[in-house]
């Protein structure tokens, strides 16, 4: 059997005492689209950003691609495709020379890098090579960080919130990449607030809420018989939740 | 609104402290202290020298350029220092309904930020002036602070005006280069003026102009000075109150053009063909001889910092304002065997160095914000990261070197090929010292830097480190010199630099040692501290 992509055992986060993520217990297996979903604060981020080495974990072990986590920080980095949540983009650069910079951050020689990097460009339209980062929209920015993500060929994606800001073409194109990605042994783990994509997209989704999963299963047994995933949401995580009108809005 | 904006502030600026800044804060509360103490002797000085009633002819004839000095500096020292102080952050406060009016207050009272100095000092003179039995006794009381704070008003009004024109003339591509200089030369040419001697005596017929009463520090002196005013109280009252409605009218007019206008639309890049930049080879040249990823990195800082306003404007001075600043020093002592004429090159090539620190080695994340989280996502270890940082920051440093010593050459001051190895030998040993405390300061002390903005932005509580720590780190360079001095031989001055260059690079390395293990532990909070946001102001 093969190893999984991400093993998490026992993941701890706290800050002052407060626990963002709070016994964290994870299997994805390889070649997986996996969503991770829950509602703003629940720890997406938080784990996301442990699995990638950003910031260390309280106490727990994370193994990805069979390698341990700090031990083998290095090697498993070069497998590792990032799109996180806050911009890794540097504003004075132009599109291509950031994705040239990447590659060789990655170990692409600089031709490789070059070539790859303009083929990039291409594939998520953004051709206007002079233009620098700063002058980029939002969705443009997300299309480059996933440009970045790709340039070393990876075999775990880690994306914390890909798709938002970006128009419906740009994210068409996105999940094909991505989709594509899978199809050749890829292992995507990814968190999304726009459920209708996960629900299109993932093959396992795990909902996180207070720093625990709370469900997890593969897209057909957590939706049951007809529920849609926005329903099995709302369900396990806004128990509870009541609207309240307020006298002076009505 | 005003004291929401303002509670707005208060409240980010606490939570920022309170998370991880302590030490930070202590850092700039010492410097805050010896800075404003030095201000307040000067004040007490002023106090006790206007309080003479034996110096009442002095007084009268040195007031107004007294006043005229504390005007140039209220509204150069920001421009000169790069520093302009806090500012109203309108993409924050714009979509409220605040009336125009109260934003326009509010960046007129920011402008005291960077001028406390010169309050304090107005208050010493003012004291001083009512102690003074010549100056017409409890009349002046009345006078001495409606003077002095009108006075004040018309500075605030003039500052305020005078930063926001600036800020969008520095932020025009290509234009903040040109008006960096003129600003500088601006700053220095009355003082090389003076040092020169020369034509220092065609100037003099000027110096009754610079008092008269048409101009604002003029007009305050009249009102101060009472029965012993040249003209009458009431005519500089007039004035005063002429000048404060031209610099209102002057600083709100800017202030809505600056409300207008579009710092992206103005710093757009400009469509060119395919064809490659001039430019674009020497920035490939560090991965001729470095290998990656340390080429890739020292090749993105080189472009990112090339086409970062604030670095640009920094780089501009560091050659410019620091030669313009200590040739007047070379010029007067060009007969005699002064310290400074003697090494000029390598006192303004340290002194660039120090203006460069702020914006590469004292805070080597800031303009990298967010980004900065790649360098601890990539397969990198963080000790080439910093490596590749403090390469780019020498690369700039050495080529500034070389434009001091090329202006030098130009202006022949006696620059010869053993003064210019020597100031590139003392500047590569000040850089092993500087850079060790540079990487410990931007693991422990990082603060995100706006790169678009042409001023402001480096870190206060790097720069207490900086007011700190770099006498104690040219120390043992500066003991060189000594050796030279003392036992007048080249000799003494080699092995010395030889002994500070052997301790810098082991100092070096146990820093670089203890930058790598505190950014392992700290990377979390060097993260959020490069990324988190700023309340309504933008405090520079």
């Amino acid at each position: 059997m093969l190893e999984a992509a991400i093993a998490v055992h026992d993941l701890h986060k706290s800050y002052g005492g407060k626990a963002a993520v709070d016994g964290l217990n994870l299997v994805v297996p390889r070649g997986c689209f996996f969503g991770f979903l829950g509602p703003n604060g629940a720890g997406k981020s938080t784990t996301v950003r442990m699995l990638t080495g950003l910031i260390p974990p309280t106490s727990g072990t994370i193994e990805l691609l069979g390698m341990r986590l700090p031990e083998q920080e290095i090697e498993i980095k070069k497998r590792i495709g990032l799109v996180p949540d806050e911009s890794l983009l540097f504003d004075r650069l132009t599109g291509a020379e950031f994705l040239e910079f990447a590659g060789r951050m990655y170990g692409l020689a600089r031709p490789v890098a070059i070539e790859r990097a303009h083929s990039l460009l291409d594939l998520f339209e953004l051709r206007e090579t002079r233009k620098l980062i700063a002058e980029y929209s939002k969705g443009m920015r997300k299309r480059l960080a996933m440009a970045a993500s790709l340039i070393h060929h990876p075999d775990l994606f880690l994306m914390d919130e890909p798709f938002e800001g970006v128009d419906a073409v740009g994210a068409r194109l996105m999940k094909e990449i991505l989709l594509d990605q899978v199809r050749r042994g890829a292992t995507i783990f990814l968190t999304s607030h726009v459920l209708e994509v996960v629900e299109r997209l993932c093959d396992r989704v795990a909902i996180i809420d207070k720093g625990r999963i709370v469900r997890e299963g593969s897209m057909a047994e957590l939706r049951g018989g007809s529920e849609s995933l926005e329903d099995v949401f709302v369900r396990v995580v806004g128990a509870g939740r009541e609207f309240h009108e307020l006298e002076w809005l009505k | 609104m005003i004291r929401a904006i303002l509670r707005a502030q208060w409240l980010s600026m606490r939570s920022f402290r309170l998370a991880s800044h302590r030490r930070g804060a202590v850092f700039s509360l010492a410097t805050s202290i010896l800075w404003y103490g030095f201000w307040t002797l000067l004040a007490f000085l002023a106090e006790e020298v206007t309080a003479q009633p034996g110096l009442r002819t002095q007084i009268a004839d040195w007031l107004p350029i007294g006043l005229l000095a504390v005007f140039a500096y209220w509204q150069l020292a920001p421009l000169a220092s790069a520093s302009m102080g806090a500012s109203l952050d309108l993409r924050k406060l714009l979509l409220y309904p605040v009336p125009r009016r109260s934003l326009f207050l509010v960046e007129v009272l920011l402008r005291v930020t960077t001028c406390v100095e010169m309050l304090l000092l107005l208050t010493g003179a003012g004291i001083g002036l009512l102690r003074n039995p010549e100056f017409n006794g409890w009349p002046l009381f009345v006078r001495a602070p409606l003077a002095l704070a009108a006075f004040a008003a018309c500075n605030l009004f003039l500052a305020a005006g005078l930063r926001n024109l600036i800020e969008r003339l520095l932020s025009r591509r290509g234009m903040r280069e040109v008006i960096g200089l003129l600003i500088m030369l601006a700053a220095v040419t009355p003082r090389l003026l003076f040092v020169t001697e020369a034509p220092m005596r065609r100037f003099q017929h000027l110096l009754p102009a610079g008092r008269h009463a048409l101009w604002p520090w003029g007009a305050a002196a009249e009102i101060l000075m009472g029965a012993h005013a040249r003209l009458n109280p009431s005519v500089g009252a007039a004035t005063l109150c002429a000048w404060i409605v031209f610099a209102y009218l002057f600083g709100r007019r800017q202030f809505e053009s600056g409300l207008r206008y579009d710092i992206q639309e103005a710093q757009a890049t400009v469509p060119r063909g395919s064809g490659r930049s001039w430019i674009e080879p020497l920035y490939r040249l560090p991965s001729l001889v470095l290998p990656d990823p340390v080429g890739a990195m020292v090749e993105k800082e080189l472009r990112s910092l090339a086409r970062t306003p604030r670095f640009r404007m920094v780089f501009v001075m560091g050659f410019s304002f620091g030669l313009a600043v200590w040739l007047p020093m070379v010029l007067r002592g060009r007969h005699s065997d002064s310290i400074i004429s003697g090494n000029f090159l390598a006192v303004v090539s340290v002194y660039a160095l120090t203006l460069l620190g702020q914006v590469t080695y004292w805070n080597a994340f800031g303009f990298d914000r967010s980004a900065a989280q790649i360098y601890f996502a990539a397969p990198v270890s963080f000790k080439r990261v910093l490596a590749a940082k403090n390469i780019a920051s020498a690369v700039f440093i050495f080529l500034e070197i070389s434009l001091v010593t090329l202006a030098c050459s130009l202006l022949r001051l006696g620059i010869t090929p053993g003064t210019i190895a020597e100031t590139f030998i003392v500047v590569a040993v000040c850089v092993l010292y500087l850079f060790a405390i540079g990487n410990l300061s931007s693991v422990n002390y990082p603060r995100g830097m706006r790169p678009q903005r042409a001023s402001g932005g480096a870190a206060g509580r790097a720069q207490g480190l900086l007011f700190l720590l770099y006498p104690v780190a040219l120390l043992p360079v500066a003991f060189a010199y000594l050796a030279r001095y003392a036992f007048s031989s080249q000799w003494a001055f080699d092995i010395a630099l030889a002994c500070a260059a052997a301790l810098g690079a082991a100092i070096y390395l146990m820093a670089m040692e203890s930058a790598v293990s505190s950014a392992r532990n700290r990377r979390e909070m060097i993260i959020a501290e490069l990324a988190s946001g700023e309340g309504p102001l933008a405090a520079d």
